[in-house]
């Protein structure tokens, strides 16, 4: 397999072209599964939530007072995911870290495809979903107006701006691939290409203002990966809930959000770069970076888990320490805690040891385990915390409902259908940023540094 | 072509016009809602005016139940019963007015006369129906009548038209009580109990605050349960196998052998009686010793001895027993009355005096039927079939009959058998009178038109009788009266009206109409015994290892509300279980079965499926352990289980009757005494729709239900306390000091209500978990029934959640507290900061209001909602017809996604704005007499609990009453600004040698000693004033311990 874990493994520029080209527009069986599949259950997801539309929320599992359920945790679970795509573009792009390169473009894709199914959550977990409308500021002669101390409304902003920021900059990134793309098509194939490529030539003045714009946008995402979490976790924080009113929630959160976008860069991109052959451009360099992102903030994450007892107690707060107790030794839900302690906590710890995380196997196993782990907490946060409120005469136990959990499957499907259109047709690693890595084909070249 | 811009500009015009309007024409209907015109009276009925309600002074009830109340009317049908005004007792609404308000309007009315199961005529009924009654008296067989309670002008007329071949019976009703005062006193009649003055109340099991129903008596207990009432808080003991939800309102349980209740109850009365002489009384209760009744009831002699030491201390009252408890029983509580001086004062005739026939009489009916006797039988809400057991034969009996004539509103299982069924007018239709006690007549009047073609019994009898050519007595009333109002008006005039004090009749009875009741001289009352000896039965305690007893369930009663939906959807006060039947023992006899739930099963609402069997047959049931119950003692409810009773009925839970041995009991009065009985395990679970979290049955030491001493309480009263806990030993955190030094209310500003704060005093100490508040709720507000596979899945609509919690006060005894748990109106709401539409907000009256057309459904108010009282429609409701006709106009009907809660009856706020702007009252603030019980659940509750107001009068009751040393404020430490403040429960943890709250004697000195504590001793109050000004730091400390003592 890959032996050496070489970045700058020479290359030429055609082969970049041929290698990265070659699989767009090329739909073999193995791509057909995976994309019917996905289509089906983005279809069955649909058709659930239609179930749901004609006959109300009464086909959730929901009863008070947990009056949330796995549509919210699905959505913070996807909001997390999109947070690594801009993290590796943006952040990266500004401190000049080399490894982001290869990666980026399908993070970056990831992202865009996250957000747009975080997007889906607060539509459809709505009881009254066809006046969602009512969450945006239009004018109108009635005089309404929504409630900005609402953090739900500071969501519709947060999410919105960033889905917006992160699919321009996405698009921006991929002008010069899509010349590239145009250059190597025919036919309508081309015309397309050409639509989208913005009339790309790669002169040095369209490079000059191409990566002033790059630096531009890249510092305006780079500080939403830090707000857009933050507003998320608010939506707990705020409410006065135990388990949810707590300080820690925002930088808790956005370690949470990189931790487990992390994890499932690693999770789509391993099996993507063996599948496309891309060892030359993806490869365990890139990924053992990613892994060393996740051993970061799972320290975070652990630490983060271990200061909610602490206040807990400290505080002497009854309630507080009542739902964290419960939490971990209840008996309804402690299984989920220690599924969330042992997936973020225990196992990336195996990552500590080099081979294990230069391992492609280990790495995706991890992954996968991380991805799960992230889902649990939010599961852990939102359930657990509403399911033990305040009033023991309240108390009461939440299982999601088949429709629920066709909307969650729906929700993959949907983020799949995107990601494995998006392998089709835009080129999944920036061509043009690996050319910069790539020694120039001049006479007397030296290793490009 | 050449087209001009001007041109082109006006044909698109035109065309998009024109398309546009013929869009409209074509799709309005499709999406929008029906076009309904709103037209205006031309000439509009004098009583009607639109928007405003009209009240009817009636009488909802019947028999001994009958009770003051007025039907409120909108635009031509009764939407809700409120308490009458005029007449005399505090406001009041029982839940068994509500469950008739819902019969009313029930889709399993009969609606027209129906022969051989088709629809007839009118016509062709009553000739039939003359036809039978005239042939039978031709044969000379019976023309009989078998009807519940009744009362009044029916009685007479139903006794004349049967030549006294009437029986009423009802099958949990008061033929034990009736039976024993004729035995002692010769006379046929209730006894009636005023607590009002008592100080000390001993009951062997009486549901006087649940199925018995009467507001009085509920009424006169609140008045002896008040601190401020002269005499301290009275003592409330019970000597019962078990307690039920109104035995859970007591302060001492004495759990005694199932039947040994009058062993107990005569060895009292004997040695009461010669402690002070009254040699009658100790003859007549025939020489039991305390020795020999500790012996058979299980209890010992010191708590006999206790027991005499506190009756014979003060003034106390002694209730008989309740469904299980026989004549006998109700004998010897009489006698201890009488020992105890009791009488005239607090124990006395003047109850109820109608007819009450015996299980005698109802077994002679029904042998006459079976001996082919009976020609005629007229079947009046007597529901035998079902409510008696199998062996009785009342179906057979029916079978053998010449014509069973139904004359009930409903079919039930007794009417299924009915060759004719004439559906006669309810309650809301009919005009009536009922004698609920000595001296007071109640009126009734029609308050809608009838729903359906029904005719009033009176009529349907005055018709028959002429039909049949039947005579009547010498001197009575006759036949000839046109109409039964007549009829009864004749009766008025005969027997109440006095022209030289009451002028022309015509006076006196359209008084008499609009005031709903006439009080008079009660007679005299007073109980004279008038035996010489008397026969004691053998009371030989049941035997068995497993005994089950019954009672009447609280809101389904014997079973005639079982097919009202909020008697089924409203959970049951102890357990919180609905739309079911369940066995109910104590945890520790489960263990001994073998069937105690696991955790999980028991917090998923999961329960062992058992098999009942006794002598009477086998049910499966759900089995379910609480609290309050002695061990070897099953419980199991009647009222459930009908097969042909309506939908909300047929088909859930089981008939506890059938299990039942037919037995007569001493006297000759039926008694539901227990049976031995086998439980066995059928090893599945079934899930029982519970409203009450199956999690724990206490708070956690969370501060929702409170204790305080009562005997430190009746040194003090309801004055405020000297510092904060001084009573509750709540110490909730301190605003920091520093805001506190610049009048600052804390980091968030406190809401400025400027001329109203609306607020609401819960009085747990009187709340006796009726239900009432909830029944009314759901009357008053629309709030849907979700029906048992919704409840199961927690959808349940009420907007009261009738919290109970059990405390365990000092000396290990366990304590109710019944916290009804509406929307606080928090001025630092959760939920209104949260919502992104605001579509709930903060009024300038104080209101948390919830405008539910800008829901949109994202629940986040209910999450941040610290007492979860938020409901959220996770579904449509629609209300099958003829039930749409309660709906309130004045409230919106809520559609699938929207959030709601209880909103202090807005509307009937705005009404009392309203009208004090109507009367011309535009500037000042309306009175706080005028908001007392303006809320449904405040005018309902039967003992008063609830005290709304304006907060901001400070000299109104509202904010008078949470002055009090007793007032807590649930979650207080979070600051949440509650507009609803709880009034502590009362009880004699601190001393149990109390006689009452009143502070005689030696229950002074140690109330003293014991200040109040909260629930498992582990929150000490300060013994000193100067302690309770500790650090923030230490009482945050204090509140923590408590939280975590469990």
């Amino acid at each position: 397999m890959h032996d050496t874990i070489d970045p700058n493994r020479p290359a030429s520029y055609a082969a970049a072209n041929r290698d990265i080209i070659r699989v767009l527009l090329q739909p073999n069986l193995g791509w057909l599964a995976l994309f019917l599949t996905a289509t089906a259950a983005m279809i069955y997801g649909g058709y659930c939530w239609y179930l749901q539309l004609t006959w109300g929320l009464g086909l959730g599992g929901y009863n008070p007072p947990i009056m949330w359920g796995i549509y919210i945790v699905t959505f913070v679970f996807w909001v997390g995911i999109g947070h690594a795509g801009t993290l590796i573009s943006a952040i990266l792009f500004l401190v000049r870290s080399r490894w982001r390169t290869g990666v980026y473009r399908a993070s970056e894709a990831m992202t865009v495809f996250a957000v747009m199914t975080a997007l889906l959550f607060p539509v459809l977990h709505l009881g009254r979903a066809w006046q969602v409308y009512w969450f945006f500021p239009y004018p109108n002669q009635r005089y309404l107006w929504m409630n900005f101390k609402s953090p739900l409304m500071w969501d519709v902003f947060a999410i919105s701006t960033y889905f917006t920021v992160s699919a321009v900059f996405f698009f921006i990134g991929l002008v010069p691939d899509l010349a590239i793309v145009r250059d190597h098509s025919k036919g309508l194939v081309q015309k397309v290409y050409s639509v989208l490529a913005l009339g790309w030539r790669g002169t040095g003045r369209q490079w000059h203002h191409y990566m002033a714009a790059y630096g531009f946008f890249a510092a305006l995402a780079a500080p939403l990966v830090l707000s857009v979490h933050s507003v998320v976790s608010w939506d707990f924080a705020m409410a006065i809930t135990p388990g949810w009113h707590s300080t820690i929630f925002p930088p808790y959160f956005v370690a949470g959000a990189i931790f487990s976008g992390c994890a499932m860069v690693i999770t789509l991109l391993l099996p993507m770069t063996y599948a496309f052959g891309w060892k030359d451009y993806v490869n365990l360099w890139h990924f053992e970076q990613l892994a060393k992102m996740c051993l970061l903030t799972s320290g975070i994450l652990t630490y983060a888990y271990g200061m909610e007892y602490f206040i807990g107690w400290y505080s002497q707060n009854p309630y507080e320490w009542a739902i964290f107790s419960w939490r971990a030794t209840g008996e309804d839900y402690a299984w989920a805690f220690w599924v969330m302690v042992t997936c973020n906590c225990i196992i990336p710890l195996v990552w500590y040891f080099r081979p294990l995380r230069t391992n492609p196997v280990s790495l995706f196993v991890v992954s996968l385990f991380v991805n799960v782990g992230m889902w649990f907490e939010r599961f852990n946060i939102v359930v657990s915390s509403l399911a033990h409120n305040f009033n023991p005469a309240t108390w009461s136990y939440y299982w999601p409902s088949e429709i629920e959990w066709g909307i969650m499957i729906g929700s993959f499907g949907w983020f799949f259908f995107w990601f494995m259109l998006f392998l089709q047709v835009l080129p999944a690693v920036a061509i043009a940023e690996i050319k910069e890595m790539i020694a120039p084909p001049v006479r007397g070249a030296v290793e490009a540094k | 072509m050449n087209l001009h811009r001007r041109d082109f500009l006006k044909a698109l015009g035109l065309s998009s016009g024109t398309s546009a309007i013929g869009a409209c024409g074509i799709d309005a209907n499709r999406y929008m809602t029906p076009v309904e015109n709103v037209l205006p009276y031309v000439v509009k009925p004098d009583q009607v005016t639109p928007g405003t309600p009209t009240f009817f002074a009636t009488s909802v009830l019947r028999g001994p139940h009958a009770h003051a109340a007025t039907a409120r009317h909108r635009d031509g049908r009764v939407i809700n019963v409120g308490h009458n005004p005029m007449a005399p007792g505090r406001p009041s609404v029982s839940t068994s007015e509500l469950m008739e308000l819902q019969k009313h309007y029930s889709p399993d009315r009969l609606q027209a006369p129906q022969a051989d199961g088709a629809a007839t005529t009118w016509e062709a009924g009553l000739s039939t129906l003359a036809t039978a009654v005239r042939e039978a008296r031709a044969a000379g067989k019976q023309v009989a009548y078998l009807g519940a309670y009744r009362s009044g002008a029916l009685v007479e007329l139903i006794d004349q038209v049967t030549e006294g071949h009437a029986v009423y019976w009802e099958p949990t009703g008061y033929e034990a009580e009736v039976a024993a005062a004729e035995a002692l006193f010769g006379r046929r009649t209730l006894p009636f109990y005023d607590l009002g003055d008592a100080d000390y109340i001993l009951s062997f099991g009486a549901p006087f605050l649940g199925s018995w129903g009467d507001a009085a008596i509920e009424d006169r207990y609140a008045l002896a349960r008040d601190p401020n009432h002269g005499h301290g808080i009275v003592r409330f003991a019970l000597v019962a196998p078990f307690r039920d939800q109104t035995g859970v309102n007591s302060d001492d349980w004495l759990a005694c052998a199932p039947g040994s209740e009058v062993l107990v109850a005569r060895a009292l009365a004997a040695r009461i009686a010669s402690d002070k002489g009254v040699a009658l009384v100790g003859q007549l209760a025939g020489g039991v010793t305390l020795e020999a009744a500790a012996e058979a009831s299980g209890l010992s002699v010191e708590d006999l001895e206790g027991l005499v030491a506190h009756l014979t201390h003060g003034q106390a009252v002694v209730l008989p027993g309740g469904a299980s408890g026989d004549a006998d029983l109700a004998a010897a509580t009489y006698l201890l009355n009488l020992a105890l001086g009791a009488a005239p004062g607090r124990f006395h005739l003047g109850g109820y005096a109608g007819p009450v026939s015996g299980w005698s009489e109802l077994s002679a009916l029904l042998a006459d039927c079976k001996a082919g006797k009976v020609g005629v039988l007229i079947v009046d809400e007597a529901n035998p079939v079902y409510a008696l057991p199998d062996a009785a034969g009342a179906a057979e009996a029916l079978k053998a009959v010449g014509l069973v004539v139904g004359v009930s509103s409903h079919t039930d299982e007794t009417t299924a058998l009915a060759s004719l069924l004439l559906p006669t007018s309810d309650a809301f239709e009919d005009w009536g009178d009922e004698q609920p006690v000595a001296g007071l007549r109640l009126l009734r009047q029609p308050a809608a038109s009838p729903l359906y073609d029904t005719r009033s019994l009176g009529d349907v009898l005055l018709a028959t009788a002429r039909a049949a050519g039947l005579q009547a007595p010498e001197g009575s009333l006759g036949f000839a009266a046109p109409t039964w109002r007549e009829y009864l008006a004749a009766v008025w005039a005969r027997d109440l009206h006095q022209p030289a004090v009451d002028g022309a009749f015509g006076d006196f009875w359209e008084k008499s109409v609009i005031q709903g009741f006439w009080q008079g001289d009660a007679g005299d009352v007073t109980p004279a015994l008038v035996a010489e000896s008397y026969a004691w039965a053998d009371a030989a305690p049941v035997a068995g290892d497993l005994v089950l007893l019954t009672h009447a369930h609280p809101l389904r009663k014997d079973g005639r509300y079982a097919n009202q939906p909020w008697a089924q959807e409203v959970g049951d006060a102890l357990t919180g279980m609905t739309w079911d039947s369940w066995l109910e023992v104590s945890h520790e006899t489960a263990e001994a079965l073998g069937l105690a739930p696991t955790g999980k099963q028991q917090r998923s609402g999961e329960f062992p499926k058992v098999s009942v069997t006794t002598d009477g047959g086998t049910v499966e049931l759900p089995l379910r352990t609480r609290r309050g119950i002695k061990a070897g003692i099953a419980v199991l409810a009647l009222g459930n289980g009908h097969v042909a009773a309506g939908r909300y009925a047929d088909g859930y839970g089981v008939n506890a009757a059938k299990l039942f041995a037919l037995a007569a009991g001493s006297l000759g009065a039926f008694a539901w005494r227990g049976q031995s009985a086998k439980v066995g395990d059928t090893g599945t679970l079934v899930k029982v729709a519970t409203t009450y979290s199956n999690y724990d049955d206490t708070d956690q030491g969370r501060q929702f239900g409170m204790l305080v001493d009562a005997g430190r309480l009746a040194e003090h009263g309801d004055a405020p306390a000297a510092h904060a806990g001084e009573l509750t030993g709540i110490h909730h955190l301190e605003l920091d000091s520093r805001l506190a030094e610049r009048d600052v209310e804390g980091f968030y500003t406190t809401p400025d209500h400027s001329t109203y704060r609306f607020g609401m005093t819960v009085d747990t100490n009187a709340c006796t978990g009726c239900g009432a508040c909830l029944v009314a709720c759901y009357a008053e507000n629309n709030l849907p029934v979700v029906g048992k596979g919704k409840l199961a899945e927690g959808r349940e609509m009420a907007w009261i959640r009738l919290d109970r919690f059990w405390e365990t006060a000092p000396d290990g005894t366990e304590q109710m507290a019944f916290v009804p748990m509406m929307c606080q109106h928090c001025g630092h709401a959760g939920c209104e900061n949260v919502c992104p539409v605001l579509a709930t907000y903060h009024n300038i009256d104080g209101l948390n209001a919830m405008v539910y057309n800008r829901c949109v459904g994202t629940r986040y108010c209910s999450n941040a909602c610290p007492f979860s009282v938020r409901r959220f429609n996770y579904h449509t409701y629609h209300w099958p017809e003829p039930f749409n006709l309660q709906l309130n106009p004045d409230v919106s009907v809520r559609t699938v996604g929207v959030m709601e809660k209880c909103t202090f009856c807005v509307q009937r706020i705005r009404q009392v704005k309203s009208a004090a702007k109507d009367g011309g009252n535009f500037t000042a603030t309306v009175p706080d007499e005028a908001w007392r019980q303006v809320p449904a659940c405040a005018e309902a509750c039967p003992t008063q609990a609830m005290t709304f107001g304006n907060l901001n009068d400070p000299e109104g009751a509202c904010s008078q009453s949470r002055k009090s040393g007793r007032t807590y404020e649930p979650l207080a430490d979070i600051r949440p600004l509650s507009a609803v403040n709880y009034l502590a429960r009362a009880t004699f943890h601190g001393d149990p040698t109390a006689h009452h709250g009143g502070g005689h004697g030696g229950g002074h000195e140690a109330a003293g000693e014991h200040a109040a504590t909260h629930e498992g001793g582990s929150h000490e109050a300060p013994a000193h004033e100067g302690e309770a000004h500790e650090a923030e730091g230490h009482e945050m400390k204090d509140h923590h311990e408590a939280g975590s003592a469990h």
